[in-house]
């Protein structure tokens, strides 16, 4: 099959979105010139209408998304990076969340947000956050993020179909990653885990990036025996509990690996839940491996404080170390 | 008045719906405010006392698919019943009824989409960054629809507002940017927030044309609302509409009345009083023989017993009383 990096599995499924439909559209800052390639050229395809360039103005540009998805219409918003939509986040997280509820279900909003997220780039702090746990807080904004170039095109197709807002960044550190991508259309449905590696002595739970890593460590550590069954939320709203529940009947440890700081975040959620709901399937305390509760660093420290393979690697040998009751 | 603007002039039966219409949207204030006091509404009610005649201009002769925010000020009523929007369901709403037009959900945030009135928002400011999408929408789709954003001297305090000035006037939207200054947000008075008298200042450093007009004299107000709506149906873009009014009632129910940190004085509600607009019109209907006493009696007893109905409809609603698992459903739509 056809391989395609991730990035550009992202930008085919704009395309295909915007022949689709003549409501859908984009709406950013620079995204006609490509500023990141997932919207590279579209203007060449679909006009300065359609792949519409703003000032720099993050509330004024999320209010065209906004407004437009009032009228009926399906924007797409990039943010550029991730950090760049809490310029805009009352309009774009807490209004947009409620909008829905409050108003009597009169009318959904079927926006989809993006932004490029994550280490890597020793960009520090505002060009380096992770945006999923946040907007995860906040109810009313279905929240997910692409692990790998099939599951971006099919899950970006996904979150602009969806008539509800949808919060899909993708993360820098795998924008060039390769992967077989199906020319025909697809949908990878939102809130759905994806086992990305069966096994049977530990469940790890990681995500984008992480779930790169994670899948690194996985064939280091079958090399000794120890199998480990690594799981891909895919979302984080709506969050697939029972893939992982069904996986720890099975493996009875768990390590979620989650690029976010630890303190208010995805991986205290996920724990949460399985101690209220999986409390006797476990053997060993949940463990995480996220950011420390500090600013990213940018230079080269980032790269001391990131989730990497030897601290998911160490996650790991911990849980097994404990002895069951 | 900006003199490359047109003038208008207004005909009869459009003087007696703006007479109509602020009589209407007058007695709404005071049934909300006398609501508030009985414990017969939920939240807070901000009134609109002395400044209800600019909301009669700009949204009495505005289209069911115009867009209208309406200002925060009277929760909006007296822009919405200019607009011909059914305000029984925003009573209910307003007292928590499951007939309210948001399911009891929201106590205020109201939202009509059947006449373009998308949302109220807890946020002073926050009508400015959607009404870029809403003038954006209605140009591509180019039927001649127009952006009616009604908002206070306070609000253009954002950062979002000028934001808002800044596209609509580069995408030359069709949007009225309609502000009631009625010089006073909460306690802080325009005169110490901003730097120049006029809120329509801001306009020029865009190339945007700007008109100021006496907010207490609705026929003034409505003359330049028109003036702006019909520059924004021919597509020549935004217009920005300053109002001069007042506030004759403290910020919302129950806060103290100041300006600044003192008191209002007596003098300035004296001042304003004698500029109450429902008074102005009546004498200018009669001066210039647009309705007699009688006429005006009428529409006086019509606008109550209107009231009485919308009351009523509200009265006799349930308290809305869903389960958890019925709200945790609305939370995503289908």
């Amino acid at each position: 099959m056809r391989t395609l990096t991730l990035i550009d599995a992202i930008k085919e499924a704009y395309q295909e979105e915007l022949r689709r439909d003549d409501d859908v559209f984009m709406v950013g800052q620079d995204i006609r010139g490509g500023i990141f390639p997932h919207t590279k050229g579209l203007v060449e395809e679909f006009g300065s209408d359609r792949i519409l360039d703003t000032p720099i103005a993050e509330s004024g540009m999320y209010g065209v998304a906004l407004g437009a998805a009032q009228e009926g219409m399906r924007p797409i918003v990039d943010f550029m990076f991730g950090g760049f939509s809490y310029v805009t986040f009352s309009e774009c997280s807490v209004t947009t969340g409620q909008y829905h509820f409050l108003h009597g279900s009169q009318r959904a909003l079927p926006i989809t947000m993006t932004a490029g997220v994550g280490t890597g780039q020793r960009l520090a702090n505002d060009h380096a956050m992770s945006i999923h746990g946040t907007f995860a807080h906040h109810p009313g904004i279905k929240v997910a993020m692409p692990s790998t170039p099939y599951d971006a095109k099919g899950m970006f197709k996904a979150a602009i179909r969806d008539n509800n807002p949808v919060m899909i960044p993708w993360h820098m550190g795998i924008m060039m990653l390769k992967g077989e991508v199906p020319e025909e259309d697809y949908v990878v449905p939102l809130g759905v885990a994806d086992i990305k590696r069966e096994g049977t002595d530990v469940t790890v739970l990681a995500n984008s990036l992480q779930l790169q890593n994670a899948l690194k460590v996985a064939d280091k550590l079958h090399g000794e025996g120890i199998s480990c069954e690594v799981i891909d939320p895919r979302s984080f709203v709506p969050f697939d509990l029972e893939t992982v529940l069904r996986s720890l009947e099975k493996t009875n440890r768990l390590v979620v690996v989650d690029e976010d700081w630890e303190s208010g975040s995805f991986a205290n959620t996920v724990s949460a839940k399985v101690m209220e709901q999986g409390f006797d399937l476990l053997d060993a305390p949940v463990t995480r491996v996220t950011l420390p509760d500090m600013p990213v660093p940018g230079g080269y420290m980032e790269d001391y404080i990131a989730p990497n393979v030897n601290k998911i690697e160490a996650a790991i040998r911990s849980v097994l170390a404990r002895i069951a009751a | 008045m900006n003199t490359a603007l047109k003038t208008t002039t207004l005909s009869h039966e459009q003087k007696v719906k703006l007479f109509t219409n602020l009589v209407r949207g007058n007695h709404y204030d005071k049934m909300m405010y006398r609501r508030m006091m009985q414990g017969k509404l939920i939240g807070f009610y901000h009134p609109a006392e002395g400044g209800v005649a600019p909301g009669v201009g700009a949204c009495s002769f505005l289209n069911q698919d115009d867009n209208l925010n309406p200002h925060h000020r009277g929760h909006g009523i007296i822009h919405m019943i200019s607009k011909g929007v059914d305000v029984r369901t925003f009573l209910a709403e307003h007292t928590g009824k499951d007939t309210g037009c948001c399911k009891g959900r929201s106590a205020w945030h109201f939202s009509y989409p059947e006449h373009k009135v998308y949302q109220q928002s807890g946020f002073i400011g926050h009508n400015f960054a959607p009404t870029v999408g809403w003038g954006w929408a209605a140009k591509r789709r180019g039927k001649g629809q127009v952006v009616m954003n009604c908002s206070g001297d306070g609000s253009y305090g954002e950062g979002r507002a000028h934001e808002s000035l800044l596209m609509a006037q580069n995408w030359k939207l069709p949007v009225i940017f309609f502000c009631e200054n009625n010089s006073m947000a909460i306690f802080a008075s325009a005169e110490e927030m901003h730097p120049l008298p006029d809120i329509s200042s801001l306009a020029q450093g865009f190339g945007m044309p700007a008109m100021v007009v006496d907010g207490q004299d609705v026929f003034a107000v409505a003359e330049a609302a028109l003036v702006a709506i019909d520059r924004a149906r021919r597509g020549e873009g935004p217009t920005f509409v300053e109002c001069k009014t007042q506030r004759f009632k403290e910020h919302d129910i129950g806060t103290p009345d100041l300006r600044g940190w003192e008191e209002r004085s007596d003098e300035e509600h004296q001042q304003m009083r004698n500029r109450e607009p429902v008074t102005l019109a009546t004498e200018k209907v009669l001066a210039d023989d647009v309705l007699t006493q009688l006429q005006i009696e009428d529409i006086h007893e019509a606008a109550l017993r209107e009231i009485e109905e919308v009351e009523a409809f509200a009265d006799n609603s349930e308290i809305a009383n869903p389960t958890e698992e019925e709200l945790m459903a609305a939370v995503f739509a289908d």
